[in-house]
């Protein structure tokens, strides 16, 4: 199964890109796919992704430059002490490590410095386009 | 020599962003020791001019650990405001999620950010302490702690829509009710978490004997309890009455109307700080000290209310022959009996025939123009005060949140961890992860009790009396 995890706070400006994603794929039947939005990845969202063979990550990251271009680098994503939220590569160590599961993962992560509000509404739409394009091309 | 200061920033494996300051003397002693919350938070200003119907939404965006606290405090506030009091069913599924909360974040502490400590030890290299290391050489215990936070998480995202910020907690109740469906998913669910928290709690007592130094002094000094407790005396988290005791457990006040809590608590602020410090009114600021959250919840109440949290709590009293417990360490252990105790409440709830109920809110309109909400919130006692005019729009806000009630002995604390272990002529990095550890005990929520701004480097420096860096510690 694939499972597709956008997220972000939708208050919160162009934070809430892999929301926003996730809304617009909900218009597609995606084969074997389920589609997750949430506002932060959590430990326990693990319980649920064990399930994947396929792993598909939503969300905005900070840069100043190139804004609304998309990025995929897990590098982005620190080894960080486990709190109330984790890096995606907490989570694909916590499938591995107590699940002994290793799905194939992605990452379409938008540039941003905007978590206040969307400034530039046409770039910001072009880039969940691409995004939900390539998703439905893909599967 | 002169004196110095270490400074640890950011305080580790805590929820939000704090830093430790240490003054060393001329002889390199600790001569103080001080948290700073780094953190700014607007919200009782940001609150002023809004409809006091978006008061739980708005206040539980406050934290993104316990906005579940948040909502049940501004709800009961704004039930103050109507001048209604919930139908039974609305009181008792507010009950529920707030058990649910406490449950999830106690497991967040206690397996996240505590157990690396317990397992690994104090003295244990910065990488290995940690849950990383944990899934690989405890993995039963990290998958534990997953089942176990999925667990309130659950019962949070069935009764509430959604995990984070949920939006069924209204004045006057709950927005819906619960089906029988939903209640036997939750029953089913219970044997498994119950099961989950006594192995917890096993393994908790029987390593303890490994941490005496630590017992001895992670913030070990009297101070007073306060917390609620219902009608009978025993451990209450939604409604009740407030008592204060003292370190030799004599009861100073009993039986107070949360609403009349300013009569009780004063509030100091302090200028190297975000949070602001509370303290009992009668003794002043800042003999006044008392702490709140599992372990005064403990301390005070005469009872758990529920046979298997009712055994451990059995053999908590007699940690100090029937008085208070003062050694912060043994948060950890209040925190696990909270647990148990959490999920038998629950149990009992969704048994009670009334909690099935259709009705589940009491409308009206403004009735009072000041109204107070307290309940017990996963790190302690947590009351939202608003004001209204009488279109109910919000014209004041004051909240006093659960961190915020230890600040005083949260500092009293990380001096002495920092006067125990602490040799400034050889810092060990074991030395000032006790400094940070008596912290976790009173496992602060930060973002909560303040409100992140900015990001906080991750280094200690140590300072000599003219605040010139003289040396730089990395850490994370």
């Amino acid at each position: 199964m694939t499972i597709i995890v956008g997220f972000g706070n939708d208050l919160r400006g162009e934070d809430g890109f892999g929301i926003d994603v996730i809304k617009k794929l909900q218009n597609y039947d995606l084969p074997n796919t389920k589609l997750i939005s949430t506002f932060q990845l959590t430990p326990e969202l693990s319980l649920e992704l064990k399930e994947a063979t396929r792993l598909i990550f939503i969300d905005a990251t900070f840069s100043n430059i190139n804004n609304y271009s998309l990025a995929c680098n897990l590098e982005e994503y620190k080894h960080d002490q486990l709190s109330h939220h984790i890096s995606i590569r907490t989570i694909l160590m916590i499938l591995e490590r107590l699940y002994n599961t290793k799905p194939e993962y992605e990452l379409y992560s938008m540039f941003t410095n905007s978590f206040n509000e969307i400034i530039d509404e046409k770039n910001y739409e072009k880039a969940i386009k691409k995004v939900v394009e390539f998703i439905k091309t893909v599967n | 020599m002169g004196k110095e200061k270490i400074i640890i920033s950011p305080v580790t494996r805590i929820e939000g962003h704090a830093k430790i300051t240490i003054d060393l003397d001329e002889n390199k002693n600790v001569e103080d020791a001080r948290l700073h919350v780094t953190q700014y938070r607007g919200f009782e200003k940001m609150c002023e001019g809004r409809p006091y119907a978006e008061m739980p939404g708005l206040t539980a965006r406050t934290c993104g650990i316990c906005p579940v606290s948040h909502a049940i405090s501004s709800s009961k506030a704004c039930d103050n405001l109507l001048a209604v009091r919930p139908p039974k069913a609305g009181r008792n599924l507010r009950r529920i999620i707030n058990l649910a909360q406490i449950i999830q974040s106690h497991a967040l502490n206690f397996y996240h950010l505590s157990s690396p400590d317990f397992v690994f030890g104090f003295d244990a290299a910065p990488e290995d302490r940690n849950i990383f290391k944990l899934m690989q050489t405890h993995p039963q215990m990290a998958k534990d702690g997953i089942n176990l936070r999925a667990f309130g998480q659950k019962i949070i995202e069935t009764l509430g829509g959604k995990r984070i910020h949920p939006t069924w907690i209204v004045p006057g109740g709950v927005s819906h009710e619960i089906s029988v469906e939903t209640k036997d998913s939750i029953l089913a669910s219970i044997p498994e978490a119950l099961e989950i928290a006594q192995t917890a709690l096993k393994y908790f007592t029987e390593n303890l004997h490994k941490f005496k130094k630590e017992i001895d002094s992670f913030a070990n000094f009297p101070s007073l309890f306060m917390g609620l407790v219902n009608k009978k005396g025993n451990i209450e988290h939604y409604d009740g009455f407030l008592r204060f005791i003292d370190s030799q457990g004599n009861i100073l006040e009993d039986g107070i109307d949360p609403r009349f809590y300013k009569d009780y608590i004063g509030e100091a602020v302090e200028e190297d700080s975000y949070l602001k410090s509370p303290y009992y009114k009668p003794l002043g600021y800042p003999n006044g000290m008392y702490r709140v959250g599992p372990l005064a919840r403990l301390n005070i109440a005469n009872a758990c209310g529920t046979p298997l949290a009712d055994i451990e709590f059995e053999k908590f009293k007699n940690i100090n022959n029937g008085k208070p417990v003062l050694n912060t360490f043994y948060y950890h252990y209040a925190r696990l009996i909270e647990i148990i105790y959490g999920i038998e409440r629950i149990e009992q709830l969704l048994n009670e025939p009334q909690t099935l109920d259709t009705q589940i809110r009491a409308h009206a309109n403004i009735n009072r123009n000041q109204g107070v909400g307290c309940s017990e919130a996963p790190r302690g006692t947590l009351f939202h005060d608003y004001q209204a005019d009488d279109n109910g729009i919000i014209t004041g806000v004051n909240l006093i949140i659960a961190t915020g009630n230890n600040n005083l002995a949260m500092n009293a604390g990380v001096k002495q961890v920092a006067q125990t272990f602490l040799d400034g002529n050889d810092i060990k990095e074991g030395a000032l992860n006790r400094v940070e550890a008596v912290i976790r005990c009173f496992d602060p929520c930060l973002s909560c009790s303040t409100h992140a701004q900015g990001i906080v480097s991750s280094t200690i420096e140590i300072r000599d009396e003219k605040k010139k860096i003289i040396q730089t510690i990395r850490r994370g």
